[in-house]
Protein backbone atom coordinates (compact mmCIF):
# COMPACT_ATOMS: atom_id res chain seq x y z
CA UNK A 1 0.00 0.00 0.00
CA UNK A 2 2.93 2.02 1.04
CA UNK A 3 4.84 1.80 -2.39
CA UNK A 4 1.50 2.53 -4.10
CA UNK A 5 1.30 5.68 -2.89
CA UNK A 6 4.95 6.41 -3.19
CA UNK A 7 4.42 5.94 -6.70
CA UNK A 8 1.61 7.69 -7.23
CA UNK A 9 3.36 10.81 -5.44
CA UNK A 10 6.40 10.28 -7.44
CA UNK A 11 3.98 10.72 -10.64
CA UNK A 12 2.36 13.23 -9.67
CA UNK A 13 5.55 15.19 -8.95
CA UNK A 14 7.23 14.25 -12.73
CA UNK A 15 3.28 15.56 -13.68
CA UNK A 16 4.05 18.69 -12.11
CA UNK A 17 7.64 19.48 -13.41
CA UNK A 18 6.24 18.41 -16.70
CA UNK A 19 3.18 20.89 -16.46
CA UNK A 20 4.77 23.95 -18.03
CA UNK A 21 5.94 22.04 -21.27
CA UNK A 22 3.31 20.56 -21.53
CA UNK A 23 1.01 23.69 -20.76
CA UNK A 24 3.10 25.64 -23.31
CA UNK A 25 3.20 22.43 -25.73
CA UNK A 26 -0.53 22.78 -25.64
CA UNK A 27 -1.43 26.52 -25.79
CA UNK A 28 1.02 27.75 -28.27
CA UNK A 29 0.96 24.82 -30.54
CA UNK A 30 -1.35 21.85 -29.95
CA UNK A 31 -4.74 24.45 -29.40
CA UNK A 32 -3.74 26.65 -32.36
CA UNK A 33 -3.19 23.80 -34.82
CA UNK A 34 -6.41 22.17 -33.34
CA UNK A 35 -8.47 25.64 -34.17
CA UNK A 36 -6.47 25.68 -37.42
CA UNK A 37 -8.27 22.40 -38.28
CA UNK A 38 -11.54 23.26 -37.56
CA UNK A 39 -11.23 26.64 -39.21
CA UNK A 40 -10.55 24.98 -42.32
CA UNK A 41 -13.92 22.61 -42.14
CA UNK A 42 -15.98 26.05 -41.82
CA UNK A 43 -17.67 28.27 -44.39
CA UNK A 44 -15.32 31.33 -44.90
CA UNK A 45 -15.70 33.66 -42.59
CA UNK A 46 -17.89 31.86 -40.16
CA UNK A 47 -17.91 30.17 -36.91
CA UNK A 48 -20.90 28.07 -38.10
CA UNK A 49 -21.28 25.15 -40.21
CA UNK A 50 -19.11 22.65 -42.28
CA UNK A 51 -17.99 22.23 -45.12
CA UNK A 52 -15.42 20.10 -47.34
CA UNK A 53 -15.31 23.18 -49.99
CA UNK A 54 -11.70 24.22 -49.35
CA UNK A 55 -9.91 21.49 -49.53
CA UNK A 56 -12.06 20.35 -52.92
CA UNK A 57 -10.75 23.94 -53.99
CA UNK A 58 -7.15 23.54 -53.07
CA UNK A 59 -6.81 20.02 -54.20
CA UNK A 60 -9.41 20.55 -57.27
CA UNK A 61 -8.60 23.97 -59.23
CA UNK A 62 -5.43 23.88 -61.19
CA UNK A 63 -4.02 27.08 -59.82
CA UNK A 64 -3.40 25.48 -56.73
CA UNK A 65 -2.31 22.00 -57.84
CA UNK A 66 0.28 24.49 -59.33
CA UNK A 67 1.39 25.53 -56.22
CA UNK A 68 2.15 22.06 -54.39
CA UNK A 69 3.68 21.53 -58.11
CA UNK A 70 6.06 24.61 -57.47
CA UNK A 71 6.39 23.55 -53.81
CA UNK A 72 7.38 19.80 -54.90
CA UNK A 73 9.84 20.74 -57.52
CA UNK A 74 11.52 23.15 -55.96
CA UNK A 75 11.76 20.61 -52.61
CA UNK A 76 13.00 17.63 -54.68
CA UNK A 77 15.90 19.93 -57.08
CA UNK A 78 17.04 21.56 -54.06
CA UNK A 79 17.75 18.24 -52.03
CA UNK A 80 19.64 16.52 -55.50
CA UNK A 81 21.77 19.66 -55.65
CA UNK A 82 22.51 19.80 -52.32
CA UNK A 83 23.49 15.94 -52.10
CA UNK A 84 25.83 16.48 -55.71
CA UNK A 85 27.34 19.26 -53.52
CA UNK A 86 27.94 17.89 -50.25
CA UNK A 87 29.38 14.71 -51.42
CA UNK A 88 32.33 16.22 -52.81
CA UNK A 89 32.93 18.78 -50.48
CA UNK A 90 32.75 15.87 -48.02
CA UNK A 91 34.95 14.11 -49.69
CA UNK A 92 37.51 16.77 -49.41
CA UNK A 93 37.14 18.35 -46.04
CA UNK A 94 37.51 14.68 -44.59
CA UNK A 95 41.05 15.47 -45.55
CA UNK A 96 41.23 17.76 -43.39
CA UNK A 97 42.67 20.11 -45.86
CA UNK A 98 44.48 23.26 -45.01
CA UNK A 99 41.97 25.72 -43.64
CA UNK A 100 39.64 23.06 -42.78
CA UNK A 101 38.24 25.37 -39.82
CA UNK A 102 37.11 27.98 -42.03
CA UNK A 103 35.48 25.38 -44.93
CA UNK A 104 33.57 23.84 -41.74
CA UNK A 105 32.64 27.25 -40.55
CA UNK A 106 31.43 28.31 -43.66
CA UNK A 107 28.86 25.35 -44.31
CA UNK A 108 27.15 26.79 -41.12
CA UNK A 109 26.54 30.21 -42.13
CA UNK A 110 23.08 29.33 -43.85
CA UNK A 111 22.10 28.09 -40.31
CA UNK A 112 23.17 30.44 -38.40
CA UNK A 113 22.04 33.86 -40.60
CA UNK A 114 18.94 35.09 -40.48
CA UNK A 115 17.19 33.63 -43.74
CA UNK A 116 16.05 37.02 -44.41
CA UNK A 117 19.20 38.17 -45.01
CA UNK A 118 20.55 35.68 -46.48
CA UNK A 119 18.03 36.01 -49.26
CA UNK A 120 18.70 39.81 -49.37
CA UNK A 121 22.59 38.68 -50.03
CA UNK A 122 21.87 36.02 -52.68
CA UNK A 123 19.51 38.79 -54.34
CA UNK A 124 21.64 41.38 -54.33
CA UNK A 125 24.96 38.91 -55.32
CA UNK A 126 22.91 36.96 -58.46
CA UNK A 127 20.85 40.34 -59.69
CA UNK A 128 21.70 40.77 -63.15
CA UNK A 129 24.15 43.66 -61.65
CA UNK A 130 25.48 41.71 -59.46
CA UNK A 131 29.30 39.82 -58.87
CA UNK A 132 28.02 36.91 -60.05
CA UNK A 133 27.07 38.09 -63.85
CA UNK A 134 29.49 40.57 -63.74
CA UNK A 135 32.07 37.66 -63.19
CA UNK A 136 30.31 35.56 -65.79
CA UNK A 137 30.57 38.22 -67.96
CA UNK A 138 34.08 38.63 -67.68
CA UNK A 139 35.43 34.76 -68.04
CA UNK A 140 32.60 33.69 -70.38
CA UNK A 141 33.26 35.52 -74.01
CA UNK A 142 30.37 34.47 -75.49
CA UNK A 143 27.82 35.61 -73.13
CA UNK A 144 26.82 39.19 -74.62
CA UNK A 145 23.67 39.27 -72.01
CA UNK A 146 23.50 38.82 -68.44
CA UNK A 147 21.85 35.72 -67.40
CA UNK A 148 18.80 36.10 -65.07
CA UNK A 149 18.77 34.22 -62.27
CA UNK A 150 16.07 36.26 -59.46
CA UNK A 151 12.77 35.47 -59.54
CA UNK A 152 12.96 32.57 -61.88
CA UNK A 153 12.68 28.73 -60.92
CA UNK A 154 16.17 27.60 -61.42
CA UNK A 155 17.67 30.86 -59.04
CA UNK A 156 14.98 29.84 -56.57
CA UNK A 157 16.25 26.51 -56.36
CA UNK A 158 19.92 27.37 -56.40
CA UNK A 159 19.15 29.66 -53.55
CA UNK A 160 17.23 26.59 -51.60
CA UNK A 161 20.74 24.92 -51.95
CA UNK A 162 23.09 27.45 -50.68
CA UNK A 163 20.22 27.90 -47.81
CA UNK A 164 19.28 23.73 -46.84
CA UNK A 165 22.27 21.76 -48.13
CA UNK A 166 24.24 22.18 -44.62
CA UNK A 167 22.10 19.83 -43.27
CA UNK A 168 22.77 17.19 -45.89
CA UNK A 169 26.59 18.05 -45.88
CA UNK A 170 26.90 18.34 -41.99
CA UNK A 171 25.39 13.97 -41.65
CA UNK A 172 27.66 13.05 -44.95
CA UNK A 173 30.84 14.73 -43.48
CA UNK A 174 29.59 13.00 -39.70
CA UNK A 175 29.00 9.58 -41.34
CA UNK A 176 32.32 9.81 -43.43
CA UNK A 177 34.28 10.59 -40.53
CA UNK A 178 32.71 7.79 -38.44
CA UNK A 179 34.03 5.43 -41.29
CA UNK A 180 36.86 2.89 -40.22
CA UNK A 181 39.58 3.80 -42.91
CA UNK A 182 41.21 0.35 -42.85
CA UNK A 183 38.47 -1.11 -44.34
CA UNK A 184 39.07 1.04 -47.31
CA UNK A 185 42.72 0.22 -47.16
CA UNK A 186 41.42 -3.49 -47.13
CA UNK A 187 39.70 -2.85 -50.40
CA UNK A 188 43.11 -0.82 -51.69
CA UNK A 189 45.60 -3.47 -50.51
CA UNK A 190 42.81 -6.40 -52.55
CA UNK A 191 43.95 -4.17 -55.36
CA UNK A 192 40.54 -1.84 -55.96
CA UNK A 193 41.66 1.71 -57.38
CA UNK A 194 40.37 5.08 -55.84
CA UNK A 195 37.38 5.03 -57.90
CA UNK A 196 35.99 2.09 -57.34
CA UNK A 197 36.74 1.89 -53.42
CA UNK A 198 34.72 4.98 -53.53
CA UNK A 199 32.00 4.02 -55.57
CA UNK A 200 31.15 -0.07 -53.95
CA UNK A 201 32.83 0.61 -50.64
CA UNK A 202 32.15 4.37 -49.19
CA UNK A 203 29.00 5.00 -50.58
CA UNK A 204 26.99 1.94 -49.78
CA UNK A 205 28.52 2.86 -46.06
CA UNK A 206 27.51 6.45 -45.90
CA UNK A 207 24.13 6.15 -47.76
CA UNK A 208 22.07 6.47 -44.48
CA UNK A 209 23.53 9.35 -43.09
CA UNK A 210 23.49 11.00 -46.62
CA UNK A 211 19.64 9.99 -46.71
CA UNK A 212 18.80 11.11 -43.54
CA UNK A 213 20.23 14.65 -44.37
CA UNK A 214 18.78 14.91 -47.73
CA UNK A 215 15.16 14.29 -45.71
CA UNK A 216 16.07 17.22 -43.25
CA UNK A 217 17.06 19.19 -46.84
CA UNK A 218 13.91 18.00 -48.47
CA UNK A 219 11.75 19.21 -44.95
CA UNK A 220 13.46 22.40 -44.45
CA UNK A 221 12.64 23.41 -48.53
CA UNK A 222 10.01 22.32 -48.48
CA UNK A 223 8.39 24.27 -45.22
CA UNK A 224 10.78 27.58 -46.47
CA UNK A 225 8.82 30.74 -46.04
CA UNK A 226 10.71 33.82 -45.75
CA UNK A 227 13.09 33.16 -48.40
CA UNK A 228 10.32 32.31 -51.28
CA UNK A 229 8.24 35.52 -49.76
CA UNK A 230 10.87 37.92 -50.67
CA UNK A 231 12.97 35.79 -53.52
CA UNK A 232 9.30 33.95 -54.39
CA UNK A 233 8.50 36.62 -57.38
CA UNK A 234 5.51 35.99 -58.66
CA UNK A 235 5.87 31.95 -57.74
CA UNK A 236 4.76 31.17 -54.27
CA UNK A 237 5.27 28.18 -52.91
CA UNK A 238 2.87 26.50 -50.53
CA UNK A 239 3.51 28.47 -47.59
CA UNK A 240 4.00 31.68 -48.96
CA UNK A 241 0.27 31.37 -50.49
CA UNK A 242 -1.02 29.97 -47.03
CA UNK A 243 0.50 33.32 -45.76
CA UNK A 244 -1.08 35.64 -49.14
CA UNK A 245 -4.15 33.75 -48.42
CA UNK A 246 -4.46 35.22 -45.09
CA UNK A 247 -3.84 38.43 -44.85
CA UNK A 248 -3.98 39.23 -48.59
CA UNK A 249 -7.27 37.90 -49.44
CA UNK A 250 -8.61 37.37 -46.01
CA UNK A 251 -9.67 33.98 -46.65
CA UNK A 252 -8.46 32.50 -43.24
CA UNK A 253 -10.46 29.03 -43.72
CA UNK A 254 -8.88 28.55 -47.34
CA UNK A 255 -5.46 29.52 -46.01
CA UNK A 256 -6.58 26.86 -43.17
CA UNK A 257 -6.55 23.90 -45.34
CA UNK A 258 -3.40 24.44 -47.09
CA UNK A 259 -2.09 24.84 -43.63
CA UNK A 260 -3.04 21.49 -42.67
CA UNK A 261 -2.26 20.04 -45.61
CA UNK A 262 0.89 21.22 -45.23
CA UNK A 263 1.07 20.26 -41.68
CA UNK A 264 0.52 16.20 -42.57
CA UNK A 265 2.80 16.30 -45.42
CA UNK A 266 5.54 17.29 -42.88
CA UNK A 267 4.30 15.03 -40.51
CA UNK A 268 4.74 12.15 -43.31
CA UNK A 269 8.16 13.39 -44.21
CA UNK A 270 8.89 13.29 -40.19
CA UNK A 271 8.42 9.92 -39.92
CA UNK A 272 10.25 8.65 -43.46
CA UNK A 273 13.12 10.70 -41.33
CA UNK A 274 13.21 8.41 -38.58
CA UNK A 275 12.05 5.37 -40.17
CA UNK A 276 15.51 6.38 -42.58
CA UNK A 277 17.81 7.35 -39.26
CA UNK A 278 16.51 4.21 -36.96
CA UNK A 279 17.24 1.48 -40.09
CA UNK A 280 20.66 -0.20 -39.25
CA UNK A 281 23.21 0.47 -41.30
CA UNK A 282 23.32 -1.44 -44.06
CA UNK B 1 67.31 4.40 -66.08
CA UNK B 2 67.95 7.54 -63.50
CA UNK B 3 66.50 9.82 -65.98
CA UNK B 4 63.17 7.42 -66.13
CA UNK B 5 62.76 7.42 -62.63
CA UNK B 6 62.90 11.59 -62.37
CA UNK B 7 60.66 12.00 -65.11
CA UNK B 8 58.33 9.42 -63.33
CA UNK B 9 58.31 11.38 -60.02
CA UNK B 10 58.05 14.81 -62.01
CA UNK B 11 54.68 13.17 -63.50
CA UNK B 12 53.64 11.75 -60.52
CA UNK B 13 54.27 15.26 -58.25
CA UNK B 14 52.61 17.68 -60.99
CA UNK B 15 49.55 14.81 -61.09
CA UNK B 16 49.35 15.29 -57.25
CA UNK B 17 49.78 19.36 -57.48
CA UNK B 18 46.99 19.24 -60.33
CA UNK B 19 45.00 17.43 -58.18
CA UNK B 20 45.70 19.76 -54.59
CA UNK B 21 44.91 22.63 -57.54
CA UNK B 22 41.72 21.00 -58.72
CA UNK B 23 40.71 20.45 -54.86
CA UNK B 24 41.60 23.90 -53.51
CA UNK B 25 40.17 25.85 -56.13
CA UNK B 26 36.99 23.94 -55.49
CA UNK B 27 37.31 24.64 -52.37
CA UNK B 28 37.80 28.28 -53.19
CA UNK B 29 34.29 28.19 -54.82
CA UNK B 30 32.91 27.01 -52.29
CA UNK B 31 34.22 29.46 -49.78
CA UNK B 32 33.05 32.52 -52.12
CA UNK B 33 29.62 30.80 -52.71
CA UNK B 34 28.53 30.63 -49.02
CA UNK B 35 30.73 34.33 -47.97
CA UNK B 36 29.55 36.28 -51.32
CA UNK B 37 25.94 37.06 -50.39
CA UNK B 38 27.30 38.80 -47.12
CA UNK B 39 30.27 40.10 -48.52
CA UNK B 40 28.08 41.99 -51.38
CA UNK B 41 24.99 43.32 -48.43
CA UNK B 42 28.50 44.78 -46.53
CA UNK B 43 29.53 47.03 -49.80
CA UNK B 44 25.85 47.74 -50.46
CA UNK B 45 25.30 49.70 -47.19
CA UNK B 46 28.37 51.59 -47.11
CA UNK B 47 28.38 52.30 -51.24
CA UNK B 48 27.00 55.06 -52.59
CA UNK B 49 25.56 55.43 -56.28
CA UNK B 50 26.41 51.71 -57.08
CA UNK B 51 23.90 49.89 -59.39
CA UNK B 52 26.50 47.02 -59.98
CA UNK B 53 27.90 46.13 -63.02
CA UNK B 54 31.15 47.54 -60.67
CA UNK B 55 33.22 45.22 -58.67
CA UNK B 56 33.33 47.78 -55.86
CA UNK B 57 31.27 51.01 -55.33
CA UNK B 58 32.72 54.07 -56.50
CA UNK B 59 32.03 56.17 -53.35
CA UNK B 60 31.77 55.28 -50.05
CA UNK B 61 28.87 56.78 -47.21
CA UNK B 62 27.58 56.30 -44.05
CA UNK B 63 24.44 57.88 -45.21
CA UNK B 64 22.16 54.25 -45.24
CA UNK B 65 23.05 53.44 -41.96
CA UNK B 66 22.08 56.96 -40.66
CA UNK B 67 18.73 56.56 -42.40
CA UNK B 68 18.09 53.28 -40.81
CA UNK B 69 18.75 55.32 -37.63
CA UNK B 70 16.43 58.33 -38.43
CA UNK B 71 13.84 57.31 -40.48
CA UNK B 72 13.23 53.39 -40.13
CA UNK B 73 14.16 54.79 -36.12
CA UNK B 74 16.34 51.28 -35.84
CA UNK B 75 16.94 52.00 -32.59
CA UNK B 76 13.44 51.95 -31.34
CA UNK B 77 13.19 48.66 -33.52
CA UNK B 78 16.67 47.40 -31.82
CA UNK B 79 14.83 47.89 -28.19
CA UNK B 80 11.68 46.51 -28.99
CA UNK B 81 13.43 43.38 -30.59
CA UNK B 82 15.85 42.67 -27.51
CA UNK B 83 13.06 43.02 -24.78
CA UNK B 84 10.81 40.80 -27.11
CA UNK B 85 13.67 38.24 -26.84
CA UNK B 86 14.29 39.07 -23.18
CA UNK B 87 10.89 38.11 -22.43
CA UNK B 88 10.90 34.75 -24.66
CA UNK B 89 14.32 33.64 -23.31
CA UNK B 90 13.08 34.03 -19.93
CA UNK B 91 9.78 32.21 -20.20
CA UNK B 92 11.16 29.30 -22.62
CA UNK B 93 13.74 29.33 -19.58
CA UNK B 94 11.28 28.68 -16.79
CA UNK B 95 9.37 26.57 -19.10
CA UNK B 96 12.77 23.99 -19.66
CA UNK B 97 14.30 24.08 -16.59
CA UNK B 98 11.58 21.76 -14.42
CA UNK B 99 10.52 20.42 -18.10
CA UNK B 100 13.96 19.21 -19.08
CA UNK B 101 14.57 17.88 -15.79
CA UNK B 102 11.18 15.31 -15.34
CA UNK B 103 12.10 14.43 -18.71
CA UNK B 104 16.21 13.85 -18.56
CA UNK B 105 16.03 12.50 -14.82
CA UNK B 106 12.74 10.99 -13.66
CA UNK B 107 11.23 7.80 -15.43
CA UNK B 108 8.16 8.73 -17.51
CA UNK B 109 6.35 6.25 -19.41
CA UNK B 110 6.77 7.31 -23.23
CA UNK B 111 9.21 9.38 -22.74
CA UNK B 112 10.68 9.17 -26.64
CA UNK B 113 7.43 10.17 -27.91
CA UNK B 114 6.82 13.02 -25.50
CA UNK B 115 9.82 14.05 -26.27
CA UNK B 116 9.32 13.82 -30.16
CA UNK B 117 5.78 15.57 -29.52
CA UNK B 118 7.38 18.85 -27.69
CA UNK B 119 9.80 18.70 -30.88
CA UNK B 120 7.18 19.23 -33.23
CA UNK B 121 6.80 22.36 -33.45
CA UNK B 122 10.37 22.84 -34.60
CA UNK B 123 10.16 20.23 -37.10
CA UNK B 124 6.76 21.52 -39.23
CA UNK B 125 6.96 24.72 -40.76
CA UNK B 126 5.87 27.57 -38.44
CA UNK B 127 3.35 28.82 -40.92
CA UNK B 128 0.84 26.16 -40.49
CA UNK B 129 0.52 26.94 -36.62
CA UNK B 130 1.14 30.65 -36.83
CA UNK B 131 -2.12 30.89 -38.52
CA UNK B 132 -4.09 29.68 -35.63
CA UNK B 133 -1.63 31.68 -32.66
CA UNK B 134 -2.61 34.92 -34.80
CA UNK B 135 -6.11 33.92 -34.70
CA UNK B 136 -5.80 33.29 -30.72
CA UNK B 137 -4.24 36.22 -29.36
CA UNK B 138 -6.01 38.18 -31.75
CA UNK B 139 -9.11 36.81 -29.43
CA UNK B 140 -6.91 37.61 -26.65
CA UNK B 141 -5.87 41.32 -27.36
CA UNK B 142 -2.10 40.14 -27.44
CA UNK B 143 -1.32 40.78 -30.91
CA UNK B 144 0.77 43.55 -30.86
CA UNK B 145 1.91 43.48 -27.61
CA UNK B 146 5.84 42.57 -26.41
CA UNK B 147 4.46 39.83 -24.25
CA UNK B 148 2.40 38.31 -27.11
CA UNK B 149 5.27 38.60 -29.87
CA UNK B 150 7.29 37.05 -27.28
CA UNK B 151 4.82 34.23 -26.53
CA UNK B 152 4.50 32.87 -30.04
CA UNK B 153 8.62 32.98 -30.06
CA UNK B 154 8.30 30.33 -27.09
CA UNK B 155 6.18 28.00 -29.29
CA UNK B 156 9.42 27.69 -31.40
CA UNK B 157 12.13 28.17 -28.49
CA UNK B 158 11.26 26.30 -25.53
CA UNK B 159 11.09 22.84 -27.45
CA UNK B 160 15.11 23.63 -28.14
CA UNK B 161 15.55 25.09 -24.32
CA UNK B 162 13.54 21.59 -22.91
CA UNK B 163 15.90 19.19 -25.56
CA UNK B 164 19.29 20.75 -24.00
CA UNK B 165 18.51 21.31 -20.39
CA UNK B 166 16.89 17.75 -20.32
CA UNK B 167 20.18 16.27 -21.80
CA UNK B 168 22.31 18.51 -19.46
CA UNK B 169 20.36 17.24 -16.58
CA UNK B 170 20.68 13.16 -17.89
CA UNK B 171 24.48 13.78 -17.89
CA UNK B 172 24.56 14.82 -14.74
CA UNK B 173 25.94 11.94 -12.70
CA UNK B 174 24.54 11.42 -9.19
CA UNK B 175 27.56 10.17 -7.68
CA UNK B 176 29.78 13.34 -8.02
CA UNK B 177 27.15 14.40 -5.70
CA UNK B 178 27.37 11.32 -3.29
CA UNK B 179 30.66 11.95 -3.16
CA UNK B 180 30.61 15.87 -2.37
CA UNK B 181 28.07 14.90 0.85
CA UNK B 182 30.54 12.37 1.41
CA UNK B 183 33.13 15.07 2.16
CA UNK B 184 30.68 17.01 3.86
CA UNK B 185 29.01 19.54 1.76
CA UNK B 186 25.47 20.45 2.62
CA UNK B 187 22.97 19.69 -0.10
CA UNK B 188 22.90 24.05 -0.36
CA UNK B 189 27.18 23.48 -0.78
CA UNK B 190 26.41 20.74 -3.16
CA UNK B 191 23.96 22.40 -5.22
CA UNK B 192 25.97 25.11 -5.48
CA UNK B 193 29.55 23.99 -5.94
CA UNK B 194 28.75 20.69 -7.32
CA UNK B 195 25.55 21.02 -9.22
CA UNK B 196 24.99 24.44 -10.57
CA UNK B 197 28.82 24.36 -12.43
CA UNK B 198 27.93 21.40 -14.15
CA UNK B 199 24.65 22.26 -15.16
CA UNK B 200 25.90 26.07 -15.66
CA UNK B 201 27.16 24.91 -19.61
CA UNK B 202 24.01 23.60 -20.78
CA UNK B 203 21.77 26.25 -19.30
CA UNK B 204 23.90 28.80 -21.18
CA UNK B 205 23.85 27.41 -23.90
CA UNK B 206 19.82 26.74 -24.02
CA UNK B 207 19.85 30.68 -23.36
CA UNK B 208 22.23 31.37 -26.49
CA UNK B 209 19.78 29.17 -28.81
CA UNK B 210 16.78 30.92 -27.26
CA UNK B 211 18.13 33.97 -27.48
CA UNK B 212 19.08 33.58 -31.14
CA UNK B 213 16.07 31.73 -32.32
CA UNK B 214 13.66 34.84 -30.73
CA UNK B 215 16.24 37.44 -32.24
CA UNK B 216 16.05 35.98 -35.91
CA UNK B 217 12.55 34.77 -35.88
CA UNK B 218 10.37 36.03 -38.51
CA UNK B 219 7.48 33.88 -39.45
CA UNK B 220 5.48 34.04 -35.74
CA UNK B 221 6.50 37.81 -35.63
CA UNK B 222 4.87 38.73 -38.70
CA UNK B 223 1.75 37.19 -38.04
CA UNK B 224 1.63 38.27 -34.44
CA UNK B 225 3.33 42.10 -34.96
CA UNK B 226 1.46 45.53 -35.23
CA UNK B 227 2.95 48.95 -34.85
CA UNK B 228 4.61 49.19 -31.63
CA UNK B 229 6.17 45.90 -32.07
CA UNK B 230 8.20 45.63 -34.80
CA UNK B 231 11.46 43.76 -34.75
CA UNK B 232 14.14 43.75 -36.70
CA UNK B 233 13.67 40.67 -38.96
CA UNK B 234 10.13 42.21 -39.93
CA UNK B 235 11.89 45.98 -40.39
CA UNK B 236 14.24 44.26 -42.88
CA UNK B 237 11.84 42.59 -44.43
CA UNK B 238 9.38 45.46 -45.36
CA UNK B 239 12.40 47.70 -46.43
CA UNK B 240 13.14 45.15 -49.01
CA UNK B 241 9.45 45.15 -49.84
CA UNK B 242 9.81 48.97 -49.83
CA UNK B 243 12.80 48.56 -52.69
CA UNK B 244 15.28 50.60 -50.34
CA UNK B 245 18.28 47.95 -50.29
CA UNK B 246 21.12 49.89 -49.30
CA UNK B 247 18.85 50.85 -46.42
CA UNK B 248 17.88 47.43 -45.80
CA UNK B 249 21.51 46.32 -46.24
CA UNK B 250 22.40 48.34 -43.55
CA UNK B 251 19.90 46.89 -40.95
CA UNK B 252 20.95 43.92 -42.54
CA UNK B 253 24.72 44.45 -41.09
CA UNK B 254 23.35 45.59 -37.48
CA UNK B 255 20.68 42.48 -37.37
CA UNK B 256 24.04 40.39 -37.98
CA UNK B 257 26.67 41.59 -36.04
CA UNK B 258 25.15 39.47 -32.71
CA UNK B 259 24.41 36.51 -34.85
CA UNK B 260 28.48 36.56 -35.68
CA UNK B 261 29.41 36.85 -32.60
CA UNK B 262 27.34 33.56 -31.73
CA UNK B 263 28.40 32.07 -34.23
CA UNK B 264 32.01 32.55 -33.31
CA UNK B 265 31.35 31.45 -29.34
CA UNK B 266 29.22 28.44 -30.78
CA UNK B 267 32.07 27.14 -33.07
CA UNK B 268 34.38 28.06 -29.73
CA UNK B 269 32.26 26.00 -27.47
CA UNK B 270 30.43 23.01 -29.33
CA UNK B 271 30.63 21.04 -31.84
CA UNK B 272 28.84 21.96 -34.96
CA UNK B 273 28.03 19.02 -36.53
CA UNK B 274 26.51 17.55 -33.50
CA UNK B 275 23.67 20.60 -33.96
CA UNK B 276 21.87 19.17 -36.88
CA UNK B 277 18.70 17.48 -36.99
CA UNK B 278 18.67 18.74 -32.87
CA UNK B 279 15.89 15.59 -32.60
CA UNK B 280 18.56 13.00 -33.61
CA UNK B 281 18.53 11.57 -29.98
CA UNK B 282 14.96 11.06 -30.60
Amino acid sequence: MNSFWHKQREGLITLVLLSPGLAGFFGLFFYPMLLTVILSFRPEGREVGWTLAHYARFLGDPAFRDVLGLTFSLAVGATVFSVLLSLPLALVLREKPKGNRLFRLSILLPMMMPHLISALGLLLFWSKRGWANLFLLTVLPFLKEPVAVNYTIPGLILFYVWLFYPYTCLTTLASLEALDRSIEEAAEVAGANRLRVLWHIVLPLIRPGVLAGSVLTFMMAFGAFSVPLVTGGNYRPLSVQIFTQATLYLEWSAASAMAVVMAMAQVTFLTIYMRVLRRPIA
Amino acid sequence: MMCAMTLVRQYARSVLSAKTLLVYSFLLGFLLYMVTPFLIIFFNSFGKGWYGMRWLPQEWTLNWYQWAIEVADIPEIMKNTLVIAGIAVVISTLIALPTGWALGRRHIPGKELLTALILLPRMIPAITFALGVAKIFYGLHLVDTFLGVALAHVALAAPYAILVLSATFESLDERVLEASAVCGASPAQGFFYVILPLILPGILSSIIFTFTTSYNEFTMTLMTYGPHTVTLPVRTYLAVGEGYWEVSSAMAVILIIPSLFILFLIQRQLQPEKLVGGFKGV
